[in-house]
């Protein structure tokens, strides 16, 4: 589904934030990427949902060459993905039903058919009962919730979540987890990005048994952890 | 092609709630523009008027066209013909020298005059009436009529339509300066307050990138934008034009009047109305289109 091959991304101001990265994630996999911030998780993380391309080496997403794509061709590429980002990135202007509804109108859904899938990723988040609320009234749960909701509305093959559980206390952290768990139960392509140690807390401890973990350091895949991968 | 059509439904109602949400701001904008149209159009409409004006004093623009002494009948039947067929001439009345001189003795003034003077000094003379009055027209008939056979000079009586033909073509260009530099400035205001909207959407816009929206889809309600504004201070334009004039006209029909003429202003003509709401709608649009390109470039 994607597949990186000796991936560098270089910022002409800071150097090489990923260095000859490779790996390949499969459909339906849980995918943890773990690091010190600063590690370059966010940029491979831009890299995988073509945000970025990559300054050497090849991306491949449902194979195809990111690299080769025209720049117009890009949004729709992107569609294919649910974002959560690490700020949130939330639209205070607008209530929580017309912000689950921007992806829908990037994808030309509009009416009926989008109230129904607003509410049901709404439903799936349990924020219903907040449709109409402002995102500034709500906590910082239910905003990781609300852009949940807003990542997955379009139905996307594949969701790349960037800190999710960052701001988060611990009981909080464990409920949106469990929601990830939900969506990849339904064949859904989750990447989680985290900066916690492995195996530092309960979910991770998992997650080195049962999923594959990229653990970058200094923008290298770190091998120790790349061989803790089971599937 | 349904999608095309929802993309742009959906702009469309993104815009009017837009719109909803700030009305007195909307509102300030559309009459900015539209004062910015008034000005011109106003002036359009009175040079357009003073233009059919002067086509219609038909009676003050005759050429005189004098013969020379000594000739015989058949040459006056000749020249007769000959300004008879010339296209560009509307009608000819020939008064002969002894006519003129009857003209004239009927006023008592001359009587004395007329009386001292053994012979009569009067040239048979053809009064010309042309078809089409502007000045190049006219002068291009007298030096056609100079050059017959027998014709002594051509006159043409009110110089002065000649003088106000010019000042209207003098009006016109003043009208072509002020229309173009207004154009530009609204285009300046109209680009100037899209990229403010583009700053207060910056959030938006950015989001919509990284989540798969194109180009287009988030330029296109901008456009709509600017191409509403265009459309509303086009409306209000209309409006206040239609007001400007309704209040000249009180004026001016009273100086007709004292002239003993009907006449009064007429407004734009459906078609020109239409033109002119077109014409807003398109540089709304264009300053949309400027805009957004500076701001892309800037992004």
């Amino acid at each position: 589904m994607i597949v990186f091959d000796n991936v560098t991304k270089r910022y002409p101001a800071s150097g090489d934030a990923i260095s000859q990265v490779s790996f390949s994630i499969e459909a339906g996999e849980l995918v943890y990427v773990t690091g010190h911030s600063g590690a370059g998780k966010s940029t491979l993380l831009k890299l995988m949902a073509a945000i970025e391309r990559p300054t050497n080496g090849t991306v491949l997403i449902n194979n195809q060459n990111v690299n080769k794509l025209k720049e117009s061709t890009l949004p729709y590429i992107r569609r294919k993905f649910g974002l959560i980002f690490q700020d949130h990135k939330l639209l205070y202007d607008r209530n929580c039903f017309q912000n689950v509804a921007l992806p829908l109108a990037i994808n030309g859904i509009t009416g009926q058919e989008a109230a129904k899938r607003i509410r049901a990723a709404l439903d799936k988040v349990g924020l219903l009962n907040k449709e109409k609320a402002m995102p500034i009234t709500l906590s910082g749960g239910e905003q990781q919730r609300l852009a949940i909701a807003r990542a997955v509305v379009s139905k996307p093959s594949i969701l790349i979540a960037d800190e999710p559980t960052g701001n988060l206390d611990k009981n909080y952290a464990a409920d949106i987890l469990a929601l990830f768990k939900a969506f990849q139960q339904v064949g859904v392509t989750v990447i989680i990005a985290t900066h916690d140690a492995l195996g530092q807390t309960n979910h991770e401890n998992q997650a080195s048994q049962q999923n594959k973990v990229l653990h970058l350091n200094q923008g290298r895949l770190s091998t120790s952890a790349h061989s803790e991968v089971s599937a | 092609m349904k999608t095309w059509l929802t993309y742009h439904a959906q702009a469309l109602r993104l815009v009017l709630s837009r719109f909803k949400k700030n009305k007195l701001s909307t509102f300030l904008i559309c009459l900015s523009i539209g004062v910015t149209l008034a000005l011109p159009s106003t002036a359009y409409i009175i040079l357009d008027n003073l233009n059919g004006l002067v086509s219609n004093v038909k009676s003050e623009s005759k050429l005189s066209v004098f013969l020379s002494e000594n000739h015989d009948d058949a040459l006056v039947t000749t020249i007769e013909q000959a300004l008879k067929q010339n296209p560009a001439i509307h009608s000819v009345v020939f008064v002969s020298k002894e006519d003129a001189l009857a003209q004239l003795a009927v006023i008592d003034a001359n009587k004395a005059l007329l009386d001292s003077l053994s012979n009569n000094p009067l040239p048979d003379a053809f009064f010309v009436e042309p078809k089409v009055l502007d000045a190049t027209s006219i002068e291009s008939l007298k030096n056609e009529l100079s050059k017959l056979d027998g014709v002594e000079t051509v006159l043409v009586d009110g110089a002065w339509i000649k003088r106000l033909n010019y000042l209207l073509q003098l009006g016109q260009k003043v009208l072509v300066l002020l229309a173009s530099l207004l154009g530009f400035a609204l285009i300046v205001v109209i680009g100037n307050t899209i990229r403010m909207q583009v700053l207060t959407q910056q959030a938006e816009i950015e989001l919509s990138k990284l989540i798969g929206a194109t180009n287009s889809f988030i330029r296109r309600p901008f456009l709509y934008l600017g191409a509403l504004y265009g459309l509303g201070g086009g409306a209000l334009a209309l409006m206040m034009t239609w007001c400007i004039i309704l209040y000249f006209n009180q004026t001016v029909s009273a100086i007709a009047a004292t002239y003993q003429f009907n006449f009064s202003l007429q407004f734009l003509s459906a078609f020109y109305q239409s033109i002119m709401l077109a014409a807003a709608v398109l540089l709304g649009w264009l300053s949309a289109y400027f805009s957004l390109s500076l701001s892309d470039k800037h992004s």
